[in-house]
């Protein structure tokens, strides 16, 4: 419909109008068919009743032929302002007199017609029989107008313009009244619910109106608010205490890693400065036992001379255990810097550089392709140092080295390791392999600090990876790490 | 203007106006098919037709009869100038639902029953006389002659080729007879 958009007050109003103007309308239009349909009927019977007297009264004029006198008759009609023209004819359907006397006559129908009434546009015209007794004696003719009957349906269509008019009026006027008992419950509803979209306060309720549906209506939005309000309350209620919690969570976390991460520094700082601080003792005493050797070395006996040589090299030892010390609490502070690493390049690279070092040793390294990753490549290739220099290490008491370093890639990972086939470990130590200082064979067996392997965890571990080991007592060992693939997210460890 | 209740009844009922057109149309018919056995009219034919219709603008009193099955008569008294027109024109017709016969008298003796008396031109002598032994028998007297001093009701008058007639309504009232307005109105 097309009042669909418009307000709900337009609308009523509209609606009782357009009822209203229809249900007039149609009375009036009935009213006007009935008295256009009675008038007529009217105007013919009161034309026959005059015709009836008009004819009644010209029987003697016809009878004896005497047409002047059937012009007296019918002059009477001066009287009947309607009536514009009359004229007999006798039994033999020749006009016999007329009215007006002076009309041409051809002004008149040269013989009568069917006798009966006929309506024209603007006349009526009706043909009567004037009968004296059984006798027919000839035909009354009577042309009136129908100027009365047009100004009585002039009045009437301005009575019923006026009526219809002063209804719609009326109509107006009442609607615009009566349409708020309905509008105004509705528009208060629509109000509240506006407030309540656009605001979202629950706390409004829509004023309640007399006793009817509109009331049960408000009622029950105003219930329904009620609950929502209450609801929305104690949810935001639960949520501020959620808040609260979380909030305080959160300072804990906060608090303990500020702790944390100031008693670690406190650690570091300590351990470097321990370090730092042990080597210049360390410089005196070999500096010393090395001046001890070099000036009066002819005044020791050869047993003196060898304690001065363990001496010596023990506190060398205690330098590189220092040294390696140092590396690796320097790993703590170091920023890791990532960019994409050629792995087979640099695994290459790493094992040229150590060959010199294992020279009298007959290893086959065998290089599979290595799928590239991303990380700090000063850092890898630590890793790569210390995993094959401990490859080559164990393995020196076989007369045929053999170092496998293979790589592959999976769930968004790739692993890579290094295996050879050294003295091995008994796997219930696996645990203990990565720790500092932690070592399963003799200094005497196989020289190093045992620091070499918790570097590689700190740097894989730093790289978000971890590392692993498998091997067995005299049957080689494998060293596995994984770093997260190539273009993922790489968590970094602090 | 006079006003014919019934008629006036009638046209203002609404229901049979089809009936009433219908019986006018035969009535139109048979007055048609009249007028073409007529033929030319002369003087006496036109007389003889005005006698005939004069009975119906009349009234008789009812005493004028003997009784209702007596024929209306119309009498001649004296020459009959009327050959076989006046039998020709009553023939069959009926007046007041009565018969009508045309009877001719040579003297006024041997009038008795007549309502409608024609008086020859050949007794305008004699018409006072006749006009007088009439008193008071209802009768109305009708002459186209020019004799007597009064006491006939309607004398026709000839004016030009027309025929015309008067009206003398103290004779009418002395014959007790009671005369339409609207013949009244012609004489």
């Amino acid at each position: 419909m097309f009042l669909r958009n418009a307000p709900i007050r337009r609308r009523l109003m509209t609606i009782t109008l357009l009822t209203c103007g229809a249900v007039s309308l149609l009375t009036c239009a009935s009213f006007f068919v009935y008295e256009f349909f009675t008038f007529r009927q009217s105007t013919v019977a009161s034309l026959s009743t005059l015709g009836s007297v008009l004819a009644s009264n010209s029987t003697a004029a016809l009878t004896f032929a005497n047409s002047e006198d059937a012009t007296e008759v019918l002059s009477a009609l001066r009287a009947e302002h309607h009536i514009q023209a009359a004229s007999l004819y006798d039994e033999n359907g020749k006009l016999f007199a007329q009215y007006p006397a002076n009309l041409p006559r051809n002004a008149f129908p040269v013989a009568p017609e069917r006798d009966g009434y006929n309506f024209s546009a603007e006349h009526l015209i009706s043909f009567q029989p004037v009968v004296l007794g059984p006798k027919r004696l000839g035909t009354l003719y009577l042309k009136s107008d129908l100027n009365e009957m047009y100004a009585r349906f002039r009045l009437y269509g301005s009575i019923m313009a006026l009526v219809v008019a002063a209804s719609f009026a009326l109509t107006y006027a009442l609607s615009r009244s009566f349409q708020r008992q309905i509008s105004q419950p509705i528009l208060a509803l629509t109000n509240t619910a506006r407030a309540v979209a656009d605001r979202g306060d629950y706390s409004v309720r829509a004023p309640k109106v007399g006793e009817a549906e509109f009331a049960v209506l408000t009622e029950a939005f105003n219930q329904m608010l009620t609950r929502i309000h209450d609801g929305d309350s104690a949810l935001r209620e639960s949520q501020e205490t959620l808040w609260c919690l979380n909030a305080e969570l959160e300072q804990r976390v906060e608090e303990r890693t500020r702790k944390l991460k100031e008693a670690n520094k406190e650690l570091e700082a300590f351990s470097y400065s321990v370090s730092h601080d042990l080597r210049a003792p360390l410089r005196a005493i070999d500096g010393f036992s090395r001046i001890l050797l070099e000036e009066y070395g002819e005044k020791f006996d050869e047993d003196g001379k060898r304690v001065l040589d363990i001496i010596r090299s023990n506190t060398q030892n205690m330098g590189r255990l220092i040294d390696d010390l140092l590396a690796f609490s320097r790993l703590s502070r170091k920023q890791i810097e990532a960019s994409p690493v050629d792995m087979h390049g640099l695994a290459s690279d790493v094992f040229q550089q150590l060959q010199p070092g294992f020279a009298d040793q007959n290893i086959q390294f065998n290089l599979a392709p290595l799928p590239p990753t991303e990380g700090d490549p000063a850092l890898i290739r630590q890793v790569f140092v210390n995993l094959l220099s401990n490859a080559a290490k164990y393995s020196r008491p076989r007369t045929q080295s053999v170092i496998d370093v293979n790589g592959y890639c999976q769930n968004g990972d790739c692993v890579y390791y290094v295996k050879d086939n050294g003295v091995g470990f008994d796997m219930t130590y696996a645990k203990k392999l990565f720790g500092v200082f932690q070592r399963l064979h003799g200094v005497e067996e196989f020289e190093g600090t045992g620091v070499g392997l918790a570097i590689v965890q700190r740097i894989i571990n730093r790289h978000g990876g971890r590392v692993w080991a498998e091997g067995k007592v005299d049957e080689g060992a494998t060293f596995f790490f994984s770093l997260p693939k190539e273009g993922s997210e790489t968590v970094y460890k602090v | 203007m006079e006003f014919p209740k019934a008629l006036a009844n009638r046209s203002s009922s609404r229901g049979p106006t089809v009936l009433t057109a219908i019986c006018s149309a035969i009535v139109a018919l048979c007055a048609f098919v009249a007028s073409v056995s007529a033929g030319p009219a002369n003087e006496y034919q036109v007389k003889a037709a005005f006698l005939f219709n004069f009975a119906k603008f009349v009234e008789w009193p009812p005493n004028a009869f003997s009784d209702t099955n007596t024929p209306f008569v119309i009498g001649v008294l004296g020459q009959d100038p009327f050959g076989s027109y006046l039998d020709d024109i009553v023939r069959g017709e009926r007046v007041n639902n009565r018969s009508l016969t045309v009877q001719r008298y040579r003297h006024v003796g041997e009038i008795k029953q007549c309502q409608v008396l024609f008086i020859s031109r050949s007794e305008s002598d004699h018409i006072d006389q006749i006009v007088s032994s009439l008193k008071y028998r209802k009768i109305l007297l009708v002459t186209d002659a020019d004799g007597g001093n009064g006491g006939v009701t309607i004398r026709f008058v000839n004016e030009g080729n027309r025929i015309r007639f008067k009206i003398d309504v103290q004779a009418a009232k002395a014959a007790n007879l009671v005369i339409s307005s609207k013949l009244l109105r012609l004489g």
